[in-house]
């Protein structure tokens, strides 16, 4: 069973690494992007096939499962891509406010 | 050329009145109003006053509204300007002894302030919290200090008209303002003015929301 599971779970990895290739030849994703994703999946492969390896390397920084690191980790990220989606969101509200601006000037002219 | 900038949203009821006094009493030689996409008759009532009206077609905040006045003083090549309440709370009366003032100091900049030797009938909450947290932010954030560290009523010549972008687009302009003329190197001087309060303006969860966005103005490009 575990085996269905892995090998669908690297079917993914690999339909997720495409898309990343994809995103990143039309553009849309910069080299600390691209660098990012594809770490992110490939260790998302090997903890997939090889589950110790979460566990050593929690070990290693003093949690107990390798689970834990999974989740502390995950709850990272997501903190950190939240940010900087606050920030993306922030940033598109001001260029918006901005053409308003400039809108208003120009149909005065 | 001097130049009144009103943000206005949702003033009808007021902004013709404050308008009417810019042009009787606050001896300015023009009033542009900023409609931030209001939704009542605020254009047309500042228009039938006689000022020049400038509309947003989205409410974007008062500190854009302020950005948007300032491009326009530039375009039609204003020397000072005055930011001014659309709801009333300044007195038009103040600005030309303000403005005689800053020109007499050599100044690029004037700040209104509550609390030199006017006492407006400031909210407690205000008075005791809100107004010393937020001279405790500016602080923090490396604004010139002001006995008001939220002064609306303020007067600008071009120098720090040209120093000075707002990219604040809420409430937290009022801050970046402050930060900007240190920054700038900009003279200014604060000059005492009454404020009538018709509502409360900003409570807490106001301030709160004006540290975020000076926060988050930090990591926006």
């Amino acid at each position: 069973m575990i085996k269905v599971f892995q090998i669908l779970f690297s079917c993914f990895v690999v339909f997720a690494l495409l898309s990343v290739y994809k995103r990143k030849t039309e553009g849309l994703l910069g080299p600390k992007g691209l660098f990012f994703w594809v770490l992110f999946w490939l260790l998302a492969g090997v903890a997939f096939w090889w589950p110790n390896s979460t566990t050593i390397l929690a070990n290693s920084l003093g949690i107990g499962r390798g689970a834990d690191l999974v989740i502390y980790v995950s709850l990272v990220i997501i903190f950190y891509l939240l940010f900087k989606l606050h920030i993306k969101l922030e940033s598109v509200g001001r260029d918006i406010a901005k053409v308003v601006g400039k809108k208003a000037i120009e149909d005065k002219k | 050329m001097f130049l009144a900038i009103v943000p206005a949203f949702n003033e009808e009821k007021n902004i013709g009145s404050v308008v009417r006094d810019l042009f009787n009493r606050g001896g300015v030689d023009q009033v542009v109003v900023i409609d931030d996409g209001s939704s009542d008759n605020t254009a047309e009532e500042a228009q039938k006053a006689g000022a020049e009206v400038l509309k947003h077609r989205l409410n974007c905040g008062q500190g854009t509204a302020l950005q948007t006045g300032h491009e326009y003083a530039k375009m039609v090549g204003a020397d000072f300007v005055v930011h001014f309440d659309a709801d009333g709370q300044f007195l038009s009366t103040e600005i030309s002894e303000a403005w005689e003032y800053l020109k007499d100091s050599k100044a690029n900049i004037l700040f209104g302030s509550r609390f030199l030797n006017k006492k407006s009938a400031i909210p407690f909450l205000k008075r005791v919290v809100l107004i010393p947290l937020g001279r405790l932010v500016n602080y923090f954030l490396g604004a010139i200090p002001l006995t008001d560290p939220q002064a609306g009523f303020r007067i600008l010549d071009r120098i720090a008209l040209e120093k000075i972008q707002i990219d604040q687009p809420r409430m937290a302009h009022a801050t970046e303002i402050l930060v900007k003329t240190k920054k700038h190197n900009l003279k200014y001087v604060e000059y005492p003015v009454y404020v009538i309060y018709h509502r409360f303006g900003q409570n807490f969860s106001g301030g709160l929301k004006i540290i975020k966005d000076l926060l988050l103005g930090k990591f926006v490009k």
